[in-house]
């Protein structure tokens, strides 16, 4: 028993007067959660990240619900808000409707708020059954006590959505605040889209932490690209549990820039062969931020390929954390599987930790992995600016394209070019801070 | 154009050029030679500002302004241009936006109006075409890839779109077969003018052939030990560098 985790479901955990499938989860999760309580450094898929520290201290209660006008800070508006979408949007983690664009739906397509799916009746058992992985599993029944609401994504068999849907979850009140929240995407058979996730806030110090299970059917797509930018005293988790069926494929590319500690984790499981699973991060940090990227591949079948890619821009006292493990059952021969952390150090003080981990059982296997801590190229440096070009921007030039590996495989042109306008926006703030 | 006095320099803390002085007049072409490791890179690096080259003593005068108060970038601005004798590769960075972020740097630190796409593309393409600079080696990141005659093509690229006061061309002509070598001398020929001068840096007598200089240096261990008319480079074709460096020490 952890008495930090009692105090903290005690004033966060959701009733359980719902459905009856799900107030049998939320009672496991609740007993499970209070046991193990907040992973700390002494766990080991947790030792680069003392989530118990850094939620200690600290009176969390439920954010209430935001209902005037959302005064998004400049320069932190959706990126993608000019792309045509289906969208949810979230505020403080309750849905809002009048934000929200969900007309027009096409047959086959299901998109809504959980909250509205469970009043209908609709269950969602496996999706909570759903732990992942050790390392994820104590977020995982956290959030399943503790989540109010959170979108859900069904596409039926062989549905091509042609506009991507957008999840936009803002956070402008904080003050101890904490937004749980839960998201269940469907793909049949395949069905393919895109999804647009951000997550912004600006309300100071709050914890967000949103779980999705993904379940994509055999041959089913779906491009998923995500800005993380929040408050610099937020606490952010974002929790991917994913089963990814045959010829399957999931590609997640994301873009982090804020808060003061965040952990992106990804547990992606194949259930059949052929399929493919990646997910891609880049990640902008300063001052005494903390970000924590972790991802389990789970080759439990023959014959499929992923991919984890970390870059991270480490300036100041930044701490960067890669753990990326891949597992490859005995009989699932055939697997690629390669994963890499690059990390830039702007700053003699940011640190990263990179810790890849291979758990390979079968023998006719192609798995890599690697890690670089780097400097930036002080020859190219000076070549850029033995032409002109100044410094800061020489500099900025060199990052981005260190960057580019992760934005730029972006397939969706637009979201690509917004993100990669937000991480230029980045050295901006930089540079009005030096002068 | 130029003037260098008595110029001492060190790289990391080894001492390399040891008393340099060479005055160079508007519009003049000075070739400089020299064995391997004489130091003439390590010049060239002094002049476009090089972080870690130190100068520990003598002077640098560019167009009556002490040349060693500017920064890289503004030495560039100013107008002084190396071509690189190993240009560094950039993965990343297209050619064709860092070929635009340089102009357009220098167009800005020099108070004139940026060139917008249109204008810089066209501009680009028919600078490349003199060079047979192929549209698709802008496409690729910077240098990377690169073989060695398309490093110095893209290197005397830069130049023409740069128009610098004074260019500094670090062995341009190495690894550079006749026919390259002769369309990137070409290119420069294209650019001599009145008030533009040159150090055209080249290890072997061939590529003063094209670009006949008004006048030779020799230099050997950090230090220039003979100068003359274009005859020299010829001269020394025939009896190489070793009587000179020997005499020398
Ligand atoms: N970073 C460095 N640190 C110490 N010595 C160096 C460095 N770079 C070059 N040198 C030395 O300086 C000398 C001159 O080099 P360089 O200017 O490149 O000669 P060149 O261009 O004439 O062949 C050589 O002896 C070389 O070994
Ligand atoms: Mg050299």
């Amino acid at each position: 028993m952890s008495d930090q985790a009692l105090t903290y479901l005690d004033a966060n955990s959701v009733a359980t007067e719902g459905p009856a499938w799900l107030d049998v989860r939320r009672k496991a999760a609740h007993a499970s959660f209070a046991d193990a309580g907040f992973p700390h450094r002494r766990v080991e898929a947790w030792r680069y990240t003392d989530l118990s520290r850094l939620m200690a201290k600290t009176d969390w209660h439920p954010a209430a619900p935001h209902d005037g006008a959302v005064l998004v800070p400049e320069g932190r508006s959706n990126p993608f808000s000019s792309i045509a979408s289906h969208k949810l949007v979230f505020v403080n983690g309750f849905f809002r409707q009048d934000l929200s664009e969900l007309d027009g739906l096409p047959e086959g397509v299901e998109i809504l708020p959980l909250e509205t799916a469970l009043e209908r009746g609709t269950k969602f058992e496996s999706a909570f059954d759903a732990n992942g992985p050790e390392a994820m599993a104590p977020i995982a029944a956290l959030n399943t006590a503790c989540a109010r609401d959170g979108a859900v994504i069904r596409l039926n068999e062989g549905i091509t959505l042609e506009q991507p849907v957008q999840l936009i979850h803002y956070t402008p009140d904080g003050g101890a605040t904490v937004a749980h929240t839960r998201n269940v995407i469907e793909l049949g058979s395949g069905a393919s889209m895109t999804l647009l996730e951000a997550q912004i806030g600006w309300g100071g110090a709050y914890l967000v932490d949103r779980v999705t299970n993904l379940n994509l059917g055999e041959r089913a797509s779906l491009t998923h690209v995500r800005l993380e930018d929040e408050d610099t005293d937020a606490v952010h988790l974002s929790t991917v549990l994913g089963d990814v069926a045959s010829n399957a494929s999931y590609k997640a590319n994301t873009l982090a820039l804020g808060g003061r500690a965040g952990r992106l984790q990804s547990a992606l499981h194949f259930t059949g062969e052929g399929a493919h699973a990646e997910s891609n991060t880049a990640y902008l940090l300063r001052e005494t931020q903390h970000l924590d990227s972790t991802i389990v591949v789970d080759h439990a079948v023959p014959g499929c390929t992923s991919g984890a890619l970390a870059k991270g821009v480490l300036d100041d006292e930044a701490i960067g954390v890669f753990q990326g493990k891949v597992i490859v059952a005995p009989h699932a021969q055939k697997s690629d599987a390669k994963q890499m952390s690059n990390a830039l150090l702007l700053s003699r003080d940011a640190a990263m930790n990179a810790k890849p981990e291979l758990e390979i059982y079968a023998d006719d296997v192609q798995c890599a992995h690697g890690s670089t801590i780097g400097e930036l190229d002080g020859d190219a440096l000076f070549y850029l600016r033995s032409r002109g070009i100044e410094e800061q921007t020489a500099r900025q030039m060199l990052i981005s394209a260190f960057l580019g590996d992760v934005l730029e495989q972006i397939s969706h042109e637009v979201a690509r070019d917004a993100l990669t306008e937000r991480a230029t926006q980045w050295f901006e703030v930089k540079k009005e801070g030096e002068v | 154009m130029l003037e260098i006095k008595d110029l001492h320099a060190s790289v990391d803390g080894t001492p390399i050029l040891k008393g340099i002085s060479l005055t160079i007049g508007d519009g003049e072409i000075h070739a400089i030679m020299g064995p391997n490791g004489s130091g003439k890179s390590t010049l060239s690096n002094v002049l476009a500002g090089r972080e870690n080259y130190m100068i520990t003593k003598g002077s640098i005068i560019y167009k009556g302004k002490d040349l060693t108060e500017l920064s890289i970038e503004e030495r560039a601005s100013a107008g002084i241009f190396l071509a690189f004798q190993y240009p560094t590769e950039i993965p990343g960075v297209t050619t064709m936006t860092f070929l635009k972020t340089a102009v357009n740097a220098q167009r800005k630190a020099r108070g004139e109006d940026e060139l917008d796409a249109v204008k810089f593309l066209k501009l680009v393409r028919e600078k490349a075409k003199e060079l047979k600079v192929e549209e698709d080696m802008l496409k690729r990141p910077l240098n990377v890839g690169f073989s060695g005659g398309e490093k110095k093509r893209a290197e005397t690229l830069q130049m023409s779109l740069l128009q610098p006061s004074l260019a500094v061309l670090d062995e341009t002509d190495s690894g550079l077969d006749i026919d390259a070598l002769k369309i990137v001398a070409d290119g420069v020929n294209r650019m001599r003018a009145p008030d533009r001068s040159m150090i055209v840096i080249t290890h072997y007598q061939r590529l003063l052939d094209y670009i006949v200089p008004d006048h030779v240096h020799v230099l050997a261990k950090g230090k220039i030990i003979r100068s003359g008319g274009k005859a020299l480079a010829a001269e020394l074709e025939a009896s190489g560098y070793t009587d000179l460096t020997e005499s020398a020490a």
